[in-house]
């Protein structure tokens, strides 16, 4: 029997401090064993999600993605969701690795059963649960484990919308059009162009109409995109998640491109 | 009582001669000190409903909670010690969420229920520790329909179509058998539930108390959440006027 | 063998806890006043990620923190930071007070050595003598107490012209005249915002917000100067006499 409590659960090792000379405080610490130089951590995504887009509009929030998850550069998953919703206020949309995602989904199904259980009157909105995952992303990027992400939240509690960013260094922002990974760069000055300063009057359908022409953009532009996406809208109502759509696209206009490739004239 | 000054009833790692485990017994005894509760499994959900005895004007409505929530879609009621109530809730709650890690599912109630019954058997084997002095109602409904459980002092859970526990158990549960209760729909279940506690409440003759409900169900989108204040209210109302029939009558 | 592939220890891409989110803040501080001021851009690389997120942060009624490199570093150093200044307050039914602040921001930051918030901080505020304060501190928490100081994305734009125009270096006063030791808020303020202006102009990471803090000593003369200020608001909290106002302006957004 080991009479010291803070040795217990840990691997034995009488190698270190075998007759307990140390007060309980400040013992060294055996938890290393053989194999912790083999412990691997995330270092790069494997099955990556690309573009999350979001907006602001009159009755809430509205949020897309695509149903593509991609292994390197192979169309690996064609049929992923990449949003999801957290209690009756709230969904959160990712990119990056999604295996660090379902875990993120697995934790804040946790979490809103451990407040659901509480049966307190409180239940927690689109702000608790950024502020939440921010912790959790900030203290795994601070132990040098990241979880490959970069995802939106976005939801609408007591009258406020709300929409917000957190990646894996656990960085923070919002802003009435958020986007991430290449929608950064391809849908953001879109969405800031058709949306900043209309947050308030912009109508579910014009909303949509927004959201499906950047996706559209994306698809066009994104080698690892899918023209097939989910829309989810937030509103006062409550949370509803699309079916999978499909974007219509046109390729005719390739027919009369000239001057590279087989055809010169 | 027989076991007083015997010695075998001292502690529950001691059977008595004829092979009885007294301090398991005096947590029965705890648990009929205490108002009933009863648990209806009815055609597509549950009710639980709890007599709160009221000990002090003073205390806040609604304080004291004798049902918790354990899962989205499990429920527990308690009777017996409030405190022992509490503790096996929250062990209870860490079962279904371990359950739920381990497998990725909902946790069907009969591994709730065999994982409390380990539990609450372990405090009859030691010297050192006093068996629970409740009795815990358990409800559910799953992708299998409705199911109820009973957790007694010694670890031993059944399944039920119908509950009772408490001090007013063995009248709770001649009602219940009256009842046809897998033909009841669950608006009924919780009329025939207000019902069935204000009778045996009446029957003790005991002070204040409170009705605590709450249901699974269809109309609940299979959680379990307190039963509304209008269809709490309708129940109350109901379960009064079968008494003022009586006085009539008599 | 040169040029053979090491197999003893695989190779890994090591993963960057650090990014940079540009902008610039800046604080200058006046006899009986200070000013505390950073744009609100946030970016990554070329990107704007938001043309809205606050640099500048009040903790107590005389003292305003502006943190400035990584973002998500300084959210929750901010964080951190007024968690430590409310229990000094449970502890001792007082505000902490800014010398203080600047102690325990030192400490906070070296605690960290071997990993560092990768952030810049300038604290400015009233000091207990009434006089008005400005800290500013490199990542791992080596500080000093200043006149004025800027940081950031735009410092080496920034602060040659502070050092000009507040502490008149390359200039030399009129014969049988000496520079003040100490400028009126109605000359710091203009300087603030032109800094600004000026910064936005010539570099890429600042712009679209200014946000601007002025903490004032009990009784400070610029009172009457501050509240005809546009769009000024007043931020006070407690009625020990000194008191605080931002001022908010835009800055071009391109």
């Amino acid at each position: 029997m080991d009479h010291f409590p803070t040795n217990w659960g840990r691997p034995r090792n009488d190698a270190i401090d075998a007759y307990g000379t140390y007060p309980i405080h400040s013992r060294p610490k055996n938890d290393q064993d053989a194999f912790s130089a083999g412990v691997q951590r995330t270092q790069q995504p494997i099955v990556t999600g690309t573009s999350v887009l979001a907006i602001k509009y009159k009755d809430g929030i509205m949020m897309a993605a695509d149903n593509l998850a991609s292994y390197g550069s192979l169309a690996r998953f064609k049929d992923v969701r990449r949003l999801h919703p957290v209690g009756d206020h709230t969904v959160i949309g990712a990119g990056g690795d999604m295996s660090d995602f379902q875990y993120l989904q697995t934790i804040l199904d946790e979490l809103t059963i451990s407040e659901f259980t509480a049966q307190d009157g409180h239940s927690l909105g689109p702000a608790e649960i950024h502020e939440y995952l921010a912790q959790v992303m900030y203290a795994r990027r601070s132990k040098m484990n990241p979880l490959w992400n970069s995802i939106l939240v976005g939801g609408v509690k007591d009258g406020k919308k709300f929409l917000s960013y957190v990646d894996l260094l656990g960085t923070t922002y919002s802003a009435s059009t958020l986007a991430t990974g290449y929608g950064g760069h391809i849908a953001q000055p879109l969405l800031r162009e058709a949306v900043e300063g209309r947050e308030d009057t912009l109508t579910e359908e014009q909303a949509l109409a927004i959201i499906e022409n950047s996706m559209r953009v994306l698809f066009y532009r994104d080698a690892r995109s899918l023209n097939k996406y989910q829309v989810a809208t937030i509103t006062a109502a409550g949370v509803s998640i699309s079916e999978s759509k499909h974007l219509e696209t046109s390729w005719s206009f390739a027919e009369g491109i000239r001057g590279y490739g087989a055809q010169t004239q | 009582m027989t076991s007083i000054g015997t010695g075998y009833d001292l502690s529950a790692s001691t059977y008595s001669p004829d092979g009885r485990i007294f301090q398991v017994e005096y947590a029965n005894k705890a648990v009929e000190n205490s108002g009933t509760a009863i648990g209806l499994k009815v055609k597509d959900g549950i009710v639980l409903a709890v007599e709160k005895l009221v000990h002090s004007k003073l205390l806040v409505p609604g304080a004291n909670r004798r049902i918790q929530t354990i899962d989205r879609h499990i429920g527990l009621a308690t009777a017996g010690l409030l405190a022992d109530g509490r503790h096996l809730s929250n062990r209870a709650r860490d079962e279904a969420a371990n359950y739920r890690e381990t497998y990725n599912a909902p946790p069907p109630l009969k591994a709730v229920a065999d994982r409390l019954g380990l539990y609450v058997q372990a405090y009859t084997l030691y010297s050192s520790v006093r068996p629970f002095g409740i009795s815990t109602i358990l409800g559910t409904v799953d992708e299998d329909g409705p199911g109820l459980f009973v957790v007694e002092p010694s670890g031993i859970f059944y399944g039920y179509n119908g509950a009772a526990v408490g001090k007013g158990k063995q009248l709770a549960k001649t009602e219940l058998e009256k009842l046809d209760l897998s033909q009841l729909s669950l608006r009924e279940a919780v009329i025939e539930a207000a019902r069935i506690i204000y009778l045996v409440h009446e029957d003790t003759r005991e002070k204040e108390f409170e009705l605590e409900m709450s249901w699974i169900g269809p109309e609940t989108n299979n959680t379990h959440l307190p039963v509304p204040q209008d269809l709490l209210e309708e129940a109350e109302t109901k379960a009064k006027e079968q008494f003022e029939f009586e006085d009539d009558a008599a | 063998m040169p040029g053979m592939v090491s197999t003893s220890q695989p190779t890994q891409q090591s993963f960057n806890p650090y990014t940079e989110n540009g902008g610039t803040i800046l604080a200058i501080a006046g006899a009986d006043f200070s000013v505390i001021a950073g744009d609100t851009r946030q970016s990554e690389g070329y990107s704007i990620q938001t043309r809205y997120a606050p640099k500048v942060f009040r903790l107590t009624d005389k003292a305003v923190l502006a943190v400035n490199g990584f973002a998500a570093d300084g959210n929750m150093f901010v964080k951190k930071v007024r968690q430590r200044l409310e229990w000094y307050r449970h502890a001792h039914a007082k505000d902490m007070p800014i010398r203080a602040i600047a102690r325990l921001i030192q400490t906070m930051l070296y605690a960290r050595r071997f990993f560092p918030y990768y952030v810049y901080n300038i604290l400015g505020g009233i000091e207990e003598d009434g006089t008005g304060a400005v800290y500013s501190f490199d990542p791992v928490g080596s500080y000093e107490r200043e006149a004025c100081r800027a940081a950031g994305a735009a410092q080496s734009l920034v602060q040659p012209f502070l050092d000009n125009q507040i502490y008149f270096k390359n200039q030399t006063p009129a014969p049988g005249t000496s520079f003040p030791k100490h400028l009126p808020l109605s000359t710091v303020l203009p300087l603030v915002i032109d800094s600004f202006t000026s910064a936005t102009e010539r570099h890429i990471e600042v712009g679209d917000g200014l946000e601007i803090y002025v903490v004032l000593a009990k009784g400070s003369t610029s009172l009457q100067g501050i509240t005809s200020i546009r769009g000024v608001q007043e931020l006070t909290a407690t009625s020990e006499g000194e008191r605080v106002f931002v001022i908010r302006r835009d800055l071009k957004k391109d």
